[in-house]
Order: C-alpha cells, then sequence, then structure tokens
C-alpha cells in the first residue's frame, strides 16, 4: 500500500502534478464520460421498452420516435448554447407559441418562405432582447426569461385574438413532409442542425468562446474573449430554434393556437441537464443533449404504448430528471476532488 | 524560539499559542508559531505580506482550525472549533476584511453576535449600548444606527467593525489592521479607546503594517515571517524601526536573485511602454512608469495601494477616468481586454483560479485561450500555433501529453502558473504584465518563471512585475516604482533599495498630511525648500518635498534616491548639523533636523534649504517647529 503511495509522490515531483487522464484505465475513462453512460441508459431504456411492447422497434415507431423529437430537439439545440454560458431560457416555450401566430398570421397575406423568415426573426428579436437584459445589464438570466415567458405568452393570445389560426396554404406541408432518400426532411433538418451545432460548439471561435464564458467569465475576458457577444449570441439563437421548431410543429398539423408550446421549455432543459450539461455552465455537449432529446422522447412514446395514463407521464419524466442531476451532482464531486 | 524573557513581569498570561501549524492546499501558512499575551497590554504582531499574521489571529479568534499546536486561555487549553466557541470564551476579532451583512442596519450588525444566541432582544437596551460605544470611537452623531452598512463607507464599515467587537465586551481582542481604512483622528480615536481598554486589563493584539503606530500604541512586539514567529514578545521601546523591518524581511537573500546591475544612463534602452497619470477612483488616483527595453520593472507596494487596479486598469479591465499609454511612441486606449490584447499587451492576473483557469477547458485550450481573443475569424486557428506550443511546453517542462489533460486543477500552482505565463508567451506579447506571479509557487518553479521572465525581457519585451514580496521585487527588477495609496510615489534602480527603504517607501504614512502642510509653512514663510528624506552615509532617498522657490530646489523630490553629490547641497548632508549650513559655493544654505516620533524612533531628517540670496530665518525657529511635528508625530 505505502509502496503505492510512493508511487504516486513519486510522480507528483516529477511532473509537478497528480497524474490525471492518463493514468486512469480505459474503460473507467470511457465510461467518465457523462454521454457515454447516458447512451448506455438510453439503449437500456430501448431494450427494456421493446421487450415491453413488441411494436416498439418497429420501423414505423422508430420514424414516429424520430418525428416526434423534431420539435423538442430543436428547441434543445438553443437550450445548450443558453445553458452552456451558465444562462437559462424559460421563455422557449411562450417564443414559440408567439412566433407560430406571427407565422401563422403572416401566412394570411405573404408567401411560405417569407412567413417562415418572419416567424424566426420574431423570435430572434426576443432572443436579442433576453439576451441583452441579460449579457448587457447583468440581469439573472432566470427572472429576464420568466419575464420573457409571461409576455411572450400574452403577446400570443393578444395577437391571435385568443383563437387557434388555420387554414394554411397546403404547400406548408411540404415542408416537413417532403422526404429525401426516404428521410422525412424535418428529421432530415434536425440531423444537420446537430450536425451543425456540433461543428460550431467545437470548431469555431464562437463555440469554444461560449464553452469558456459559461466555465470562467472572468478568465475569458481578460483572455481578451468576446465575453459580451458571445453572452448574448446564444439566447438569439435559443429564441431562433424556437421559431424554427415551432415552424414543422405548424406545418404538421397546419394549424396554430395560443397555448402552442406550453411547457416546452421543461422538456428542453430537461433534455438537456439529462444530456450532462451543467447549470452552472461551461460543461456539456451537443452529443449529450441529442442523447438527451432520444430519451425523452423514447421514455414518452414507451409510456403511450404501454398505455400509461398521462398524468402518470409526468411523474416518470420528473423523476428521470432528478436522477439525472444526482449523478451528475456525484460524478461532479468525485471527480473535482 | 519560546520566550523566557517576559515572564519575570510576574502577570501570567491570559494567551498562550505555542507551535501552531496550519496548511491551506499547498501552501504552508504557519508554520510552529508562538504568540503569548498578557492581560493589559498591547500586542503588535507583525510581519511582511503573507507572513502569516491574520492567519494566527483567526486561529485564535476560532475563524480557521489549526492543524497542529497548543493555546492556552486563562490556563486552560482552549480547542474551539468555531468563532462562537471563541466568543463565549471572551475572545473577539476585528477583522480585516469587515465582516458585516451589507443589508442589516448598523445597529444589527454592531449586536450580530447576540442574534446567534438563544432568547429575547431588547432592541431598546441595545441602542443605548451602541450609542455609549459609538461615542467612544467619537461617532455617536455621525453614524446613524438604523442606516443598512451597504450605504456606509469603508471608513464607517471599519467603524462598526470595531464597535461590534468591542460589544462583545471581550477579554482579548484582536484588531487585524482596523486603521486600513481610518483617518489620522479616527485613528487617534481607536488608540484612546485601546488605551482605555489596556487599562481595564483586557489583552489587545494589534496587527498592522504601520510601523509608527505600532511604535504609537504597542507595549511588546511578536514578528512573524514565513509562517514562523522569528521575534517573540520583546517590548516595543526596545526595538528600533529598523529592527523591526529588519526582523519582518528577514536577511538570508538566497542565490535565487541575480540583483541586476545598474545600468549607466546612456546604456538604457529605449522607453518601450510608458504610463502617465493614470486613474481609476477610488484606488488608483495618479500612476506614471515607463519600462525600457530590456527591463524588466517592479511596482512595489502594500496590498490595497493599488497595484493590482493600476495594470487593471492599462489593460481594459477597468474603467479608467484619466492618463495615457504609450507603447513603442504610439498611444493606446484599450477600453477591454481584447483591446489590450491585440495591441500586445499579456496580463497575469493575480487570482488563478478566478482571473486565469477556465477549469472546463482542456490543458491545451487553456494555454490556446488568449489566442483565442486575438485570433480574428470564424474558425480556431490553433494550427498555426502548434509549433510555438511545443517548443513553449518543451522550454517549461510540460510533457505534451499532459496537454491533453481535461483539466488545469489537478496541476500544482507552479505549473498552473507556468500554463498561464505560456498562454501570454504563445501570442508574442509586446509587453507582460504579472501580477504577483509566483503567490503560492514552490521554490523551483519560481526559478523557472524568473528564467522566462527574464529571457523575453532581453528579447525586448516589456515585463512589468506585481510583487509583495520585497526581496523578489528587488532582486527580479531592474526598476523599482513604488505605489502607494494610489499613487506612485517612487521609481528607483532596485540597486539602490534594500527591503527596509522599500519597506519605508510603500508604508502609506499617516502623518504625510501633517507633515506637508508643516513643510509648505516652513518653506512658504523662509521662501525656501522644505524636504523629508531618509539619509545614509552617502545617499538619500527623498519621501516628501515642497518646494516654494525654485531658487532653493536642493536637487531632488520626492520619490528621488540620490547621492549626496548628485544634490545641490552635499555639504549640507553630510554634515547633518542642527544649524543652516552654507554650501561650497556660497549658494543655498540648509538646516536638518531628525524626525523622531514620540517613543524616540527614527523617522529620518526634516530639511529646509534656502536660497543664497535670503537670510536664513533663526535656526532655534525652524527647529521648534519641526520638534513640534515630532510631538505630534508619536
Amino acid at each position: 500500500m505505502s509502496k503505492q503511495v510512493d508511487l504516486v509522490a513519486a510522480k507528483t515531483n516529477a511532473t509537478g502534478a497528480v497524474p490525471t487522464a492518463n493514468g486512469r484505465p480505459f474503460l473507467s475513462r470511457v465510461f467518465g464520460q457523462l454521454e457515454v453512460r447516458m447512451l448506455g441508459l438510453a439503449l437500456i431504456l430501448a431494450v427494456a421498452l421493446s421487450l415491453m411492447s413488441p411494436y416498439f422497434l418497429t420501423q414505423p415507431n422508430i420514424f414516429n420516435i424520430l418525428d416526434q423529437s423534431v420539435v423538442i430537439g430543436i428547441v434543445s439545440i438553443g437550450m445548450t448554447f443558453v445553458i452552456l454560458t451558465g444562462g437559462i431560457d424559460l421563455s422557449v416555450g411562450s417564443v414559440a407559441g408567439l412566433s407560430g401566430v406571427v407565422l401563422g398570421l403572416a401566412l394570411k397575406s405573404f408567401s411560405i418562405p417569407v412567413a417562415i423568415m418572419m416567424g424566426v426573426g420574431c423570435g430572434a428579436i426576443v432572443g436579442l432582447l433576453s439576451g441583452i437584459l441579460i449579457g448587457y445589464f447583468g440581469l439573472a438570466a432566470f427572472v429576464v426569461t420568466l419575464g420573457m415567458m409571461a409576455i411572450g405568452r400574452s403577446l400570443a393570445y393578444i395577437f391571435s385574438g385568443q383563437t387557434a389560426i388555420s387554414g394554411f396554404p397546403s404547400g406548408l406541408s411540404s415542408v416537413v413532409y417532403t422526404s429525401v432518400l426516404g428521410i422525412p426532411s424535418n428529421v432530415m433538418f434536425l440531423g444537420f442542425a446537430y450536425l451543425l451545432a456540433w461543428g460550431y460548439l467545437t470548431y469555431t471561435k464562437g463555440g469554444r468562446t461560449i464553452y469558456a464564458v459559461g466555465s470562467n467569465k472572468e478568465a475569458a475576458r481578460a483572455a481578451g474573449l468576446g465575453v459580451l457577444f458571445y453572452s448574448i449570441l446564444p439566447y438569439v439563437v435559443s429564441g431562433a430554434l424556437a421559431a424554427v421548431a415551432i415552424t414543422f410543429s405548424v406545418a404538421q398539423i397546419l394549424s396554430v393556437d395560443p397555448l402552442t408550446g406550453n411547457g416546452m421549455e421543461l422538456d428542453a432543459i430537461a433534455a438537456v441537464v439529462i444530456g450532462g450539461a451543467s447549470l452552472y455552465g461551461g460543461r456539456g455537449s451537443i452529443l449529450g443533449t441529442l442523447i438527451g432529446v432520444l430519451i425523452m422522447v423514447m421514455i414518452r412514446n414507451g409510456l403511450n404504448l404501454l398505455g400509461v395514463s398521462p398524468f402518470w407521464q409526468g411523474s416518470a419524466i420528473g423523476g428521470i430528471i432528478i436522477v439525472a442531476l444526482l449523478v451528475e451532482r456525484l460524478v461532479r464531486s468525485r471527480t473535482e476532488r | 524560539m519560546s520566550n523566557p524573557l517576559s515572564s519575570n513581569d510576574g502577570q501570567p498570561p491570559i494567551l498562550v499559542a505555542s507551535n501552531v501549524d496550519k496548511t491551506f492546499d499547498r501552501t504552508r501558512a504557519l508554520v510552529g508559531a508562538h504568540l503569548e499575551l498578557r492581560p493589559g497590554e498591547v500586542h503588535g504582531l507583525l510581519g511582511a505580506n503573507g507572513a502569516g499574521k491574520s492567519t494566527l489571529s483567526k486561529v485564535i479568534s476560532g475563524h480557521v482550525v489549526r492543524d497542529a499546536g497548543t493555546l492556552i486561555y486563562k490556563g486552560q487549553p482552549l480547542n474551539h472549533r468555531s468563532t462562537r466557541e471563541a466568543l463565549n470564551a471572551g475572545i473577539a476579532i476585528v477583522m480585516q476584511e469587515t465582516s458585516l451583512a451589507a443589508d442589516l442596519s448598523v445597529l444589527e450588525n454592531i449586536f450580530l453576535p447576540e442574534l446567534g444566541r438563544p432568547g429575547r432582544l431588547s432592541y431598546g437596551s441595545m441602542r443605548r449600548r451602541a450609542n455609549d460605544l459609538l461615542a467612544n470611537l467619537g461617532h455617536e452623531h455621525s453614524l446613524p444606527l438604523d442606516v443598512p452598512v451597504a450605504r456606509l463607507s469603508a471608513a464607517q464599515r471599519q467603524l462598526v467593525e470595531i464597535a461590534k467587537a468591542l460589544a462583545l465586551d471581550a477579554d482579548l481582542i484582536i484588531f487585524d489592521e482596523p486603521t486600513a481604512s481610518l483617518s489620522p483622528s479616527e485613528v487617534e480615536r481607536l488608540f484612546d479607546v485601546m488605551a482605555r481598554l489596556r487599562a481595564d486589563g483586557r489583552a489587545l493584539i494589534f496587527v498592522s503594517h504601520r510601523l509608527e503606530e505600532v511604535f504609537a500604541i504597542t507595549d511588546r512586539v511578536t514578528i512573524m515571517r514565513e509562517g514562523s514567529t522569528v521575534v517573540a514578545s520583546q517590548d516595543t521601546a526596545s526595538l528600533t524601526q529598523s529592527d523591526l523591518i529588519r526582523h519582518m524581511v528577514g536577511r538570508d537573500i538566497g542565490s535565487l536573485y541575480a540583483t541586476p546591475a545598474l545600468r549607466e544612463e546612456g546604456n538604457r534602452g529605449p522607453v518601450i511602454f510608458e504610463v502617465e497619470n493614470l486613474s481609476t477612483p477610488p484606488m488608483v488616483r495618479s500612476v506614471s512608469f515607463a519600462v525600457r527595453r530590456g527591463e524588466i520593472l517592479g511596482l512595489g507596494g502594500l496590498v490595497g495601494a493599488g497595484r493590482s487596479e493600476t495594470v487593471e486598469a492599462i489593460f481594459g479591465l477597468r474603467p479608467r477616468t484619466a492618463g495615457t499609454i504609450r507603447l513603442d511612441g504610439r498611444q493606446i486606449t484599450p477600453r477591454k481586454p481584447a483591446d489590450a490584447v491585440r495591441a500586445g499587451i499579456g496580463f497575469v492576473a493575480e487570482d488563478r483560479r478566478v482571473q486565469n483557469i477556465v477549469p472546463d477547458l482542456s490543458v491545451k485550450e487553456n494555454v490556446l485561450l488568449a489566442h483565442l481573443g486575438a485570433h480574428r475569424g470564424f474558425g480556431l486557428g490553433y494550427g498555426a500555433r502548434q509549433q510555438k506550443m511545443a517548443v513553449l511546453m518543451g522550454a517549461l517542462g510540460l510533457p505534451a501529453t499532459r496537454l491533453l489533460d481535461a483539466s488545469m486543477l489537478n496541476f500544482s500552482g507552479g505549473m498552473q502558473q507556468k500554463i498561464i505565463i505560456a498562454r501570454w508567451l504563445l501570442l508574442d506579447p509586446r509587453v507582460l504584465m504579472l501580477d504577483e506571479p509566483t503567490k503560492g509557487v514552490d521554490i523551483g518553479t519560481r526559478q523557472a518563471i524568473y528564467g522566462i521572465l527574464r529571457g523575453i525581457a532581453a528579447e525586448g519585451v516589456a515585463v512589468v512585475v506585481i510583487s509583495s514580496d520585497f526581496e523578489e521585487l528587488i532582486g527580479l527588477c531592474e526598476r523599482v516604482v513604488v505605489i502607494s495609496d494610489g499613487y506612485s510615489i517612487a521609481d528607483m534602480p532596485s540597486a539602490l533599495l534594500d527591503e527596509e527603504k522599500l519597506t519605508l517607501l510603500a508604508a502609506p504614512r499617516t502623518s504625510m498630511a501633517r507633515n506637508t502642510e508643516v513643510l509648505t509653512s516652513l518653506s512658504d514663510e523662509c521662501g525656501g525648500a522644505g524636504f523629508w528624506a531618509l539619509l545614509d552615509d552617502d545617499r538619500l532617498i527623498c519621501l516628501n518635498s515642497v518646494v516654494a522657490d525654485d531658487g532653493a530646489s536642493p536637487g531632488f523630490a520626492a520619490g528621488d534616491a540620490k547621492h549626496f553629490a548628485q544634490t545641490r547641497i552635499p555639504t549640507a548632508l553630510g554634515r547633518r548639523e542642527g544649524l543652516f549650513v552654507r554650501e561650497a559655493d556660497g549658494g543655498r544654505a540648509t538646516i536638518l533636523v531628525p524626525l523622531r516620533s514620540r517613543r524616540n524612533h527614527d523617522l529620518g531628517w526634516i530639511g529646509l534649504t534656502v536660497p543664497g540670496s535670503v537670510a536664513p530665518p533663526p535656526a532655534e525657529l525652524v527647529r521648534q517647529r519641526i520638534e513640534a511635528l515630532n510631538v505630534e508625530a508619536g
């Protein structure tokens, strides 16, 4: 025992540091990654659900799961950006509702692409407003986006005249139902968006700055990084992507009502956190978020297939979020001691 | 190390701390510290920055739990594990950084410890007692009891902090630098209160940097250095100011520093980086310095003098209200760090964990962080730095594989610091500013860091180092600019300095205002020039000067260090008589009078020079004026 301690001490002296990652066996290194553990959880869930319901692993249901992942998946990308900077965006659901209403109204007088751009623009503007209040004026993200959540929902009701808007041009559904190589365009878009977000967060100055800002804002500023810009940008991305997500939803059901997107923020935050992101910022990945989204959707899908009452589904999903957070805390405190 | 000397007093000590050890992470804050305290004394606890004074104070007050050692309090071993236990035993502390609840009122803060006791509070009697306490401190009307502490000035908060300790009616009160933000008259009041407590038989520990105050109020002193007690319970009266400083800084300058030779005027490189009259209130009022090519410039001074704030303002981390910054002769105005980085300035901030390390990025990305800040473009541009990074890592003794470590937090403090320095070296900066670069760094890494800094300075990088370790400052830097109370007050080659002189220069001189007043009135009345200086055998360091008549200028100004021969009054400086001495050329006449504290400690010399054309005033008159200052200075 003491020999081992001596070895460690000798190594410490030689390199001036305690040996870390490279000294650990391969397996524990792999399982040290939260994404890997969560992927494992996703696989276990898939196997369990397929055992319980023979329909689960059929091709139609897999497409069904992917289809159900689109809206929440796109919103979760923006939420990942925000949470990586150490913030939170509670307004995505309301922003989605407001943008959906704006899209619906715009479709009455503009062409489909213009109307979509107006909806997405609306989401981006709300995000910019939150971003400036949080990044420039230093208000708490929680409070600002809580306020935006109320304002967005209220405006959605006012603009829509408190009723659902429908009667959209049928061309709108081609946004969702055009299939490329047998894959529906919305699923295609989801994959493309995740690839883009992953590339941005991993291989660009902006992406790394977002991590640095979330991990240690003061150090990022002292290194000359554009802390202000990259504190605001995530909220713009989040708002715009909430609008993009709702566009797919509107195109699918060809109708939008002011309650659209209600509760979406909780699903998105849950997906990001299950994917291993730290709410303190600086830690998390877009791959993890994708896994988190799939876990959320699979649970919901599986519970539906098993005929579990929707009233119980909230408990199941809430329980999973809390367990995921607990796991993160335990892992974090162990690796940082 | 223990002290048999003091036992002849007959008074049993109220507190004996012996062999106290305390280690924080890798820093050994206390190594076998001793302290012995008697009732009815004010005991000075002295030491340089980081000597362990505050840690020892906090061990006694229960804020810090010691690793080893014993405390005997009133004859009983004291093993308190919380401040509450210390309070119950009758030990109170006035903290250096005030420990007040900002949103509570003055009254509630004064009786904050009462809130932790069971039972009901009587606001009426608390109010009466608070008024009595503040009256003792001379603030019965100026400190409204119902105002939240958040709205008070620093000095007012300090007074509340003091009142809070007094309210406990403790037998042992520790004052940890209580005077840092107080005005001279408030300090007088505090000393009166302390004298009364002493007469009451209480035991007081007084921690201070200000040697004048130590001589004014303490009976005995204990001096610490590097966590150990080097002088235990000596009578203050038996020590001189230079004794104190010598014990505080120690005498063992190792081979760590190759003291840079003083270069001749013509041999010095051109100025490449220049700061003039920089101001960023409230900490920095007017700071100027210039760095020449090939030179390491030190910024010396005490903690809180405005050094860190100065470099932060240059780097764009704080707004500047005045001042110019020139790099290679061109003015630059960095408004944010990104501007400074692109202009070619690098900055290693003092607090590694808070200001430098990004814990969630890998070691490699931490090294590349400033590159990312300077990089223009959408991508990362890491590839272009790959080669230089490999070279740097080799030079720093960091294996390339360690670059892939997920976090810097597992490295030693020294290694972390080298990585942060590498972050800036990667950019080939024109200017590199380092704030306490060797804080918490082991000796071997220190050596390596000094080597790196000397190397880049020789290559033409302007290096600016802030250090509270005066030994390091003098050993590493060619010139030292001393900052005190937000002003750059001296700029001198380190070859002329030693730690004693630097300590005297850096000390915030509480009597400076009165001193300037007397110098002004002297020089106004006699039409000459007054000055306050430290004199060596053949050199002087001028601490303060007031010139009313240019014809009388002695040839040096505040902050100058000169040989007597370089001044205009060499004869008078050499003779130092209590009479006017006329220079050989029949010009200026100068009188020099020693300045002494009330306890007869040497505080340098006051001089008055009058031009040849003016008849000197009676020497007796000048002496009386200066002696009047002496009494006040005590």
